[in-house]
Formats: C-alpha cells, structure tokens, sequence
C-alpha cells in the first residue's frame, strides 16, 4: 500500500524579529505601512529559528491551526504550538496552565445546572467559543443564559463567580504588549505571552477585590484592532519592532 | 490500595451495554484489590485525588473529556485517554500525518484546504487517487460525516459541506472490504483483536440506510487467528501515535494491510474483548500498578 502524501504549503516566514523595548514600541506605533491584515490572512516571522504564526482565528480545525500542525509535524519549532493553543480556547484548561504558570486566575466551577448570580459563564463544548460568555447579572435570567450555553442541559459549562463590585476588562495582547496603561493588564498580557505564546490574542479579566484575574483568551478578528494596535501587529510582522 | 477515576457523562450512561462494560471494569479494579469510583464532569476537582484515570465518554479537544484528560496530566496522574492522544486521533488530518510521518501504511491520502480546493484541484484528485474516493470531515467518529464520491462534481459538493466544520478535509482512496479488524494496542502491545463485519447495504461500519441505522457485527479473534501481519501494523499505529490504549482499524487491501484509522478511547462494550477476558485487568493494572 503506498504511503499518504502531506500537502503542506505553511507561510513564508518574515524578517527576524526581537523583543519589544520602549522606543521600539514607539516606533511601532508611529508605523504607517505593513503587511495586509485581510480578513483570514495568516502571518508568519521567524526569530532564532522559531516560526510565530499570526492569524485572526487559532481555532481547533482552522487554517492557521492546521499550518501550525504541518510545521509541527515536520519537525520545524513553531509558535504557538498546537497543544498551546487547545489549551488557550478551552476555559478550565486555560486557567490551570496559567494558574501553573504562576498567572492570577478566577475561580471556576464546572456545572451541569443553574449557579447563583452574579457570574461568568463559558460553555463547554464542541460548538462553544470563548469569545461569546454570558454574563448572569440575576437569578432570574441566569436560568435562561445557562440552558442557552449548555444547550438545554445537554453540556456543562464553566462558571466563575463575580464579586461585589467585579468588572470584565479586555484588551488585546500582541505579542505580549497591550494597549492599555494600566501595569496590571500589561503584567497579565506578558504572563499570557510566556504561559501560550499565542502572538494575537484578546485577554478577558475579572478585576474585583483580590484584583485582576484571567477569565479566558480568545480570538481577535483584524478587524477589531485599533489603528495602534493594527500598526503595533503590522510593525511587528514587517520587521520594525523586535520580540 | 489505589483508587481508579473512570470519568462518564450522562451519554456513557444512556446505554445498556456500556453500563455493562463499566461494572466490568469496576469489578477489575476491586478484584485487583482497588478502589474505583465514576467521575461525572461536575466532579473534574476530585481527579487530582484519584490515582488513575479511565476516560469512557466520547472524547474530543473541545469537550469536557479533554478538560478531564488535561487536568489528570497537570496532577501527573497516569490517564487513558491522555490529552496527546485525545488530540491526535480525534482529528483525522493529525492522526495521517503521524501515521505518515511514522512510515504507517495508510492508504493513500491527501488533505485538502477550502482554499485550494476548485474543480480542477478536484479532477487532479481523482487522477491522483483513482475513483471512488473516500472524503472524511476531521473530526468524525463511528463513521459519521465519511462519503464515498465517485466524480469531483461530488467531491467539492462533500467538501463544501465539510468545509463549515473544518478547514481542511481528508480525501483518501477507497480500499473495498466486507470486514475491518480492529487491533487493541496498549501501551505498545497487543492488547486484543476483533473483526467489525461490515453492513452489506454500506461501506461503513455504522450507517443510516432508509432512515434505519445499520450497525457493524462484532467477531472478537482468538490471537492465533489473527494474521501477524495485521497485528504488526496495528502495533506499529499504535507506537506511532503514544502510548496509551487504542483501537486501530485495518482493511487488507490488494497490495497488503493497512491502517484506516487509529482510535483512541476505543470500544469495549460491543463484545470486542470476548475472547480476551483481562483487558480490563491490563488497563487497571496500566493506570494503577505500573
């Protein structure tokens, strides 16, 4: 019986690039042209001979999961991995990696029924994306919102509990640097970084009393960025800023 | 005395049979002198404090078993299925190109992207592959979403349909039998065999015909019945893929055995053990004693 053939057609790999600094940061932010980042593109740089792929969408099955996949086969070093990224996208695996790696986390709960509000709710399951949570603000809607993520009671879901006076922050961390001033979320951005080296990612953080706390990662479309995020990630991939 | 988790859900527990193999194997462990306790996904924070972990539900990277399987390894708890292997068979573009790379023979394969795949990359598989051809979605079990096409009009019409739940699709040549084995490899050995006897109204091992569901009868094989040809080749899928317990189907085609698909978290409920009464004492005594 003859062998499979691989198709393997993974992206060319840009200019070497390496860590951010401050004036390098800048410079980033003042930078005006760069790679088209289209609708589903997939970027690649290479530093120290470790290919990090960007892409909108890391999802188990996708295009940017399978050239991660292909490179991985052959042996090539690439980040993120594959094993990295299924970690990310799935709640509770997400906070234990992080909570191992020394990250803040939220406390969560795995549940089949109705939680108490107020919380957080991720499902879990082959269709859930942790980019559409729920927020149960009260009991009574919390009962509708948890038969909505579980499918009627067919799926658990992860719960994690908000405390008085908790709030949600995103930001979006490339390559391990956020927008945000706040030293906290830039703190948590490069913990992220280090714990999946996932290079485009968006961070949800439950902020209350014992302070800001990693909820989950999720994808972030292109079209989400802002113009200094977008010329951050493209002053990446063309070389101007270094990892 | 240790303590076996054998993690369900509620569908494990929907079915007669598999109830049945689960006291089977709860009775292995006690017999064995442990302990062995059901896990259910509300219960994932007492994995840490079980000393093994037997994973009986349908598993997949983006369900509840991999949380299950991923927290026994964080706690360095030997566990079946663990993550890697959870990872790699539950994909079907994963597990070819292990089984590739390892020098497995398969038949042949391509995988195809929604990005290449236009009615002239569809007639190039056909004169690379020959007619029919078997299209299957990565992540399919029991021999859901797998079509047999015969013209690349189909093809990209399968394909299409495949394309909203993956990126990518595997298209392979169609090896033509009445009858599968299925090896049982653990931890790089031979752990049983059995042959799935094909349905005569289909290709698959599981299928709806007329709206009825037809399903596969199961032989389990005394060992010296097996041809050692088939249980090399299932061994040698096994090793490609880790080292944990899988159920590997293999077709003997025209040019020899080969492997049409590595299982992890394989069957036990169907009868496929019946001439092999301690499989579940070599999986009690993996997850506990070794």
């Amino acid at each position: 019986m003859p062998d499979g053939q691989l198709l393997l057609e993974p992206p060319a790999p840009g200019e070497a690039i390496t860590r951010l600094s401050g004036p390098a940061r800048r410079h980033a932010l003042r930078a005006k042209s760069g790679p088209v980042l289209s609708r589903g593109s997939i970027h690649s740089v290479e530093r120290d001979g470790v290919v990090h792929l960007v892409s909108e969408n890391y999802s188990y099955k996708s295009e940017a999961y399978y050239a991660i996949l292909m490179q991985e086969t052959q042996g090539r070093r690439v980040e993120p991995g594959t094993k990295a990224i299924l970690d990310a996208f799935v709640v509770p695996v997400c906070l234990e990696r992080a909570r191992m790696d020394g990250i803040p986390v939220a406390d969560y709960a795995i549940s089949q029924s109705c939680i108490p509000a107020p919380a957080v709710i991720y499902g879990l399951n082959y269709f859930a994306c942790t980019s559409h949570f729920e927020v149960l603000c009260d009991d009574e809607s919390a009962r509708e919102l948890v038969r909505h993520v579980t499918n009627n009671g067919k799926y658990p879901f992860c719960s994690q509990r908000l405390e008085a006076g908790a709030r949600i922050e995103r930001a979006v961390s490339i390559f391990g640097n956020v927008s945000s001033t706040d030293p906290a979320m830039a703190g948590m951005a490069a913990g992220v970084w280090d714990s999946f080296c996932i290079p485009l990612v968006e961070i949800i953080c439950i902020d209350g009393p014992c302070g800001l706390r990693l909820s989950s990662l999720c994808p972030v479309r292109y079209s989400r960025l802002t113009p200094a995020e977008r010329d951050l990630l493209s002053a990446y991939l063309s070389g101007q800023v270094f990892l | 005395m240790s303590r076996l988790g054998i993690f369900v859900d509620r569908k494990t527990l929907s079915s007669a049979e598999q109830l049945n193999a689960l006291i089977r194997c709860r009775d292995a462990a006690e017999e064995m002198g442990h302990g062995a306790e059901f896990i259910f996904p509300v219960d994932i924070r007492k994995i840490p404090q079980v000393d093994g972990l037997f994973i009986r539900a349908r598993t997949d990277p983006m369900n509840i078993t991999y949380v299950a399987s991923r927290m026994a390894a964080f706690a360095g708890i030997p566990v079946i299925d663990d993550p890697d292997s959870i990872q790699v068979c539950s994909d079907k573009v994963h597990m070819y190109a292990r089984l590739m790379r390892e020098g497995v023979e398969v038949p042949r394969t391509l995988f195809l992207s929604f990005r290449d795949l236009t009615p002239a990359r569809a007639r190039e598989v056909f004169d690379e592959l020959g007619s029919p051809l078997v299209v299957k979605e990565p992540s399919t079990s029991f021999s859901l979403r797998v079509e047999k096409v015969e013209a690349p009009g189909e093809l990209l019409q399968v394909a299409r349909r495949y394309f909203k739940l993956s990126d990518w699709v595997v298209v392979q040549e169609y090896v033509e039998s009445t009858y599968d084995w299925r090896v049982g490899v653990l931890r790089g050995r031979f752990l049983y065999a059995c042959k799935y006897i094909i349905p005569s109204q289909t290709f698959k091992i599981q299928d709806s015909v007329n709206g009825h569901v037809v399903y596969c009868g199961v032989e389990s094989v005394p060992p010296q019945m097996v041809p050692p040809a088939v249980i090399d080749l299932g061994i040698r899928a096994g090793r490609a893929i880790g080292n944990g317990l899988y159920g590997v189907d293999i077709k003997e085609g025209p040019a020899g055995p080969c492997v049409i698909e590595v299982n992890d978290n394989p069957s036990l409920e169907g009868g496929e053990d019946t001439a092999y009464p301690h499989v579940y004492r070599e999986i009690v005594h993996t997850l506990l004693e070794v």
